[in-house]
């Protein structure tokens, strides 16, 4: 506790309450803003940050970071273009949220969700960190490869639809995650001869193509009387929840937060697993299951929670191991190095100052995250006004410059087109879009851990069984697996 | 003239059957690549998994198509539309042809302005003042906003490059 009050102390000087600002700003604008993602954002940040004193520099930098989980919400909601990976399961229900007039209360959930989510998830950093990064640090790749598959059974399990039909999106995105160059000796592989495959399918292309532009075919069939939307309150305070959807946020956020948390422990894609899970998790206990992707408030607050107290729990392994946990955290590791601080378990001892100033610019930076955003909500709503003529281009035009700007490679266009019309012909017949992007989000760490453990077992697969934490899982994974075979769910229509 | 639609497990079957075409395209592709080497699995380890796996789950969902995912269950549902409608479908369709073609061949000032065209004036029917207006409105923002002055990538043609040569 001392030491926090310590890095209170360090974070509350006019310089670096204005660094944390500039940076939950700079994160929620870019988070909103097709074609800046946080790695461009930091990277380009990062050589202006070095003339600054280090706790600032990585004040600020974190601040991005954080700050992009929330701005990536509002595009969910208003346009079902997701930001990022973790904002995929946000484009479910509240898009449908929105549609129904309640844009204002879904970006007040989230907002209010994720800045709970967010300073639990740093209390959780605070005083959790050292026996965290102990038990984590005993994953090896049998243990990581039995987590992915019991992240994916769970998943399936929660679908709604069909077993087979949720496993079969799995595979599928699977096996998209194999396009591309080999992750351990970079041999092609599934490329055709096409160059523009040989990086694989990017998250980007295939995520706005799946839910952005299916999106926008899916706003073209319908008759313009069903476009109307309810017009957002002008009162003040009319973005605010109401006490019905304010109470049945607060289980879902608390599950949240406490699920998001601990998955986000884990490296690679911690923070998109929470936030899938919340969804499957808060559907099957909900009493009405029959609102999710219709505009529940549970399947809005639960992952909103889950992927901010993720993306929170994702500095556990960056600073009490050196271990990032996705592509932003790893070059926020390397601006740490840049900045002469290792951080690794020696980090508390050797310079508390800038550990537990990183941790008190969070709580505060989560407060200025709430103030920023919830008076902005009212105009961002206003998007919702625009008629559908005029509303679809803004969107391809958004869509474009988001492609584009992710790789420089016009192909990627291309595949989101593609994959735009992959996604209207699944959505179109009940297939489960969101397994396929956790699928090939996962996909990599999968393969990756699945191969490493059977090349340390010269290829025995009980491996996946010698220790108690990968027999846990694979216990999981089978327990629902069987489960998932249930008549009802087995194939059999329910009407 | 109403055409008749596909039931609702026709149309399943078709999306599965693309599924399933997707699937033996990358099994064949993937039984190229060493599936063992002297170190362990090989590049095509995985992917024959996968393969084989999304094969074998297309072949189930064809016999037993299933229930459809709740949360867009709506979609599923076939609904008799007008040959208006049609034609409105048929005409984003092809704005989305033209945002690849633009992408790829004439940057982001001439695509933006092509398909806002395609879309407000004959999708929407709306004035071709209102097209061309709109369509140079997004496209001057999105080249100022994010090209000049956030410096994001966008599609270069001849009319980005003459702006950047201007302004940089």
């Amino acid at each position: 506790m001392e030491a926090l009050l310590g890095g209170f102390a360090t974070t509350l000087t006019p310089e670096n309450l204005f660094f944390c600002f500039v940076g939950v700003l700079l994160g929620t604008v870019v988070g909103i803003l097709p074609g800046l993602g946080p790695l461009t954002t930091i990277a380009i940040l990062l050589p202006i940050t070095f003339k600054m004193e280090v706790t600032s520099a990585i004040i600020m930098l974190s601040g991005i970071y954080y700050g992009v989980a929330y701005g990536g919400t509002v595009t969910s909601v208003l346009m079902r273009i997701p930001g990022e990976a973790s904002s995929v399961v946000t484009c479910l229900d509240g898009y449908e949220m929105a549609r129904k007039g309640r844009a204002g209360a879904a970006l007040g959930i989230a907002g209010i969700g994720s800045f709970v989510a967010g300073t639990v998830g740093v209390i959780g950093i605070s005083f959790l960190s050292p026996p965290l990064a102990e038990l984590v640090i005993k994953f090896g790749p049998a243990e990581y490869a039995m987590l992915m598959l019991a992240g994916l059974a769970m998943v399936t399990y929660m679908s709604s639809g069909s077993l087979p039909r949720a496993l079969l999106m799995a595979a599928f995105g699977l096996l998209l995650g194999t396009i591309g160059s080999d992750p351990l000796n970079m041999t092609p592989r599934l490329t055709f001869g096409i160059l523009a495959l040989g990086d694989g399918v990017n998250l980007v292309p295939l995520a706005i193509g799946l839910f952005g532009l299916s999106e926008v075919l899916f706003m073209a069939r319908q008759k313009p009387d069903d476009m109307k939307v309810l017009p957002p309150p002008s009162r003040l305070l009319g973005f605010m929840p109401s006490r019905e959807e304010a109470r049945r946020s607060v289980g879902p956020v608390a599950r949240g937060t406490v699920m998001g948390f601990l998955v986000g422990l884990l490296p690679g894609g911690g923070a998109v697993l929470a936030s899938f899970l919340s969804y499957g998790m808060e559907r099957k206990l909900s009493k009405n299951p029959e609102e999710f992707g219709k505009g529940a408030v549970e399947g809005l607050a639960g992952p909103e929670s889950a992927n901010n107290a993720g993306t929170a729990g994702a500095f556990v392994p960056l600073l009490c191991m050196g271990i990032p946990a996705n592509a932003v955290t790893a070059l926020l590791l390397g601006a740490f190095i840049i900045h002469g601080v290792t951080p690794g378990p020696t980090i508390l001892e050797r310079q508390p100052q800038v550990f537990w100033g990183v941790v008190a610019s969070m709580y505060i930076g989560n407060v200025m995250l709430l103030i920023l955003n919830l008076p902005l909500i009212g105009l961002f709503v206003r998007i919702l006004d625009i008629p559908r003529a005029y509303l679809t281009p803004m969107i391809l035009a958004v869509c474009l410059i988001g492609v584009y700007s992710s790789s420089g490679n016009p192909a990627d266009v291309v595949i989101a087109v593609i994959f735009g019309f992959v996604g209207y012909g699944l959505r179109r017949h009940g297939f489960d879009l969101g397994i396929v992007i956790l699928a090939y989000v996962l996909g990599p760490i999968f393969e990756r851990s699945v191969r490493q453990a059977l090349a340390i077992s010269d290829g025995d697969p009980t491996i996946f069984l010698h220790s108690t934490i990968s027999t846990g899982f694979a216990i999981v994974a089978a327990l629902l697996l069987i489960a998932g075979l249930w008549p009802r769910r087995l194939g059999r229509p329910t009407s | 003239m109403i055409r008749p639609s596909w039931g609702r497990w026709g149309g399943t079957r078709i999306a599965t059957l693309a599924l399933l075409a997707a699937a033996l395209v990358g099994l064949w592709q993937s039984l190229r690549l060493e599936s063992w080497g002297f170190d362990g699995p090989g590049p095509g380890f995985f992917p024959q998994l996968m393969a084989a796996i999304c094969v074998a789950l297309a072949v189930i969902v064809l016999v037993f198509p299933g229930q459809a995912q709740e949360t867009e269950g709506g979609d599923t549902e076939e609904s008799e539309a007008s040959a208006e409608a049609r034609r409105t479908f048929g005409i984003y369709i092809a704005s989305f042809a033209v945002l690849a073609a633009g992408a790829m061949y004439a940057g982001f000032v001439a695509t933006t302005l092509a398909f806002t065209i395609v879309i407000v004036r004959f999708a929407e029917k709306r004035s071709w003042l209102a097209a061309i207006g709109y369509g140079l409105a997004c496209a001057a923002v999105g080249l100022v906003c994010f090209g000049w002055l956030l410096r994001v990538d966008l599609p270069e043609g001849p009319i980005e490059r003459a702006f950047y040569s201007m302004v940089r």
